[in-house]
């Protein structure tokens, strides 16, 4: 009885995150979105630039999830700029220009999609540095018109 | 700069007769620069920390040039109108091609042009000021080697119908008086010789303070909070400070710094791409190691 209990209430606690966690992401708009998956994207290139800068070791497999994080959240990201979330609050970094030029930003993020799952598929240490210019060229290639900077 | 523009704008409008006659264009003699055998090398390495062409670019509509050349013509749009950098390669009917010595030195050094005009302040004299005449005769000779382009200069659209003649060769000499400060790099005999270099290409070709330093009431560079941030000059946001970079955790250490300057993105430095760094950084990746590191000594000490 008690054991059952207590299945019970472990399902209804587990049914109350899960309806929360649905309500904060039905709730967040567009803006807090699309940097959620700039932090994803962030957080796997803090593990990429590691390797570059040998502070960690070739890993095959973090390489493989790190890009394909990359390359998941960026499609993600691509998404989440609609015409009415130019201005925050919360506050945005993204540059006005990207609605004015929303074909060559989509064209930069599927560049950027690309070469991350470029980055996915290397196996080899020896195509990593190149993998990782081609990914890291492709983020700045965006960022440099797109993206105003913050303090 | 734009907010610098917009200031002398109105203080041009603010002109006395006086300061009329006291702002007309004061070049130097020729016989003020000492005989100089240009080092091509070292023109090329100041030609890229000064990032000439990342301003001097062709426009980008214009498929068929070369962007390699400084021909300019790339829009530059800021809230006191749009600005066209002009052509500076060495063709002699467009470009800088028949200029002499003293005329690009008082150009670059003193932002007066060889007919007399001053030089809108978006051309960062204000810092290029503090570069040896050795160094700007250097980056002479070494754009005098670049392929000549044909590439008309445009005039500046100014706002409020604002004559341009006038603004060229008067008010911005007022403002000049109440903002510029021509003087040479003085090294700090306190620090070694890798600091005061990098100090150096910081302060005169590399011009980050015309960005970094925030400005006074004359749009002057606020030299109390020197490269200390400020707000961004195309209008939004802000430029971050490079001070106590260390101590607020944005680099390690100087071999850090430089890296993030050499490689930006690449190696993951995500705040060398925005606003206006990625060309920056771009002309930093192409200097000799050494000075890298030498800029990275001087802004890693700067608390």
């Amino acid at each position: 009885m008690n054991s059952r209990l207590a299945t019970v209430s472990r399902t209804l606690a587990l049914g109350l995150a899960a309806g929360s966690l649905f309500a904060a992401a039905a709730f967040a708009g567009p803006i807090e979105d699309r940097q959620e998956d700039m932090k994803k994207v962030g957080k796997a290139m803090g593990q990429l630039a590691a390797i570059a800068k040998k502070e960690a070791a070739f890993d095959a497999a973090v390489v493989k999830a790190a890009g394909d994080t990359i390359a998941e959240s960026v499609k993600e990201f691509k998404n989440d700029f609609p015409e009415d979330s130019k201005d925050g609050p919360p506050e945005t970094w993204a540059k006005a220009e990207i609605w004015s030029n929303m074909d060559d930003f989509n064209k930069k993020a599927d560049d950027a999609v690309a070469a991350a799952m470029a980055m996915a598929a290397v196996t080899e240490e020896a195509n990593f540095m190149p993998a990782m210019g081609a990914l890291g060229g492709s983020c700045k290639a965006c960022h440099e018109n797109y993206r105003r900077p913050k303090q | 700069m734009k907010r610098t523009i917009a200031a002398l704008i109105l203080l041009a409008g603010a002109a006395g007769t006086a300061g009329w006659i006291a702002a007309a264009p004061d070049p130097r003699p020729a016989d003020s620069l000492a005989a100089h055998q240009p080092d091509l090398d070292n023109g090329k390495r100041l030609y890229t920390a000064s990032g000439c062409l990342s301003c001097h670019l062709p426009p980008k509509e214009d498929t068929a040039a070369d962007r390699s050349l400084p021909s300019g013509g790339t829009a530059l749009h800021t809230p006191a109108g749009t600005f066209y950098p002009p052509n500076i390669t060495p063709d002699p009917e467009t470009g800088i091609g028949g200029w002499t010595d003293i005329q690009f030195v008082n150009a670059v050094k003193l932002g007066i042009s060889p007919d007399g005009q001053h030089f809108l302040p978006a051309f960062p004299y204000t810092s290029y000021t503090h570069m040896s005449d050795a160094d700007v005769l250097d980056i002479k000779a070494y754009i005098d080697t670049l392929a000549l382009v044909k590439a008309v200069n445009k005039t500046p659209d100014l706002p409020l119908g604002l004559p341009v003649e006038t603004v060229m060769r008067r008010g911005l000499g007022l403002w000049k008086m109440a903002a510029f400060e021509p003087a040479p790099f003085k090294p700090d005999a306190s620090k070694d010789e890798v600091w005061n270099k990098g100090a150096y290409l910081v302060t005169g070709p590399g011009h980050c303070a015309e960005c970094h330093t925030p400005r006074n009431m004359f749009m002057a560079m606020d030299q109390s909070r020197w490269l200390a941030g400020g707000p961004h000059p195309e209008g939004i946001g802000s430029v971050p400070s490079l001070r106590s970079l260390k101590a607020r955790g944005r680099y390690k250490d100087v071999n850090d710094l430089a890296t993030a300057l050499e490689f930006g993105e690449t190696l993951g430095y995500d705040k060398m791409s925005s606003g206006g760094m990625a060309a920056v950084q771009t002309n930093m990746s192409k200097l000799p190691p050494e000075d890298r590191t030498a800029i990275a000594t001087y802004l890693m000490s700067l608390d």
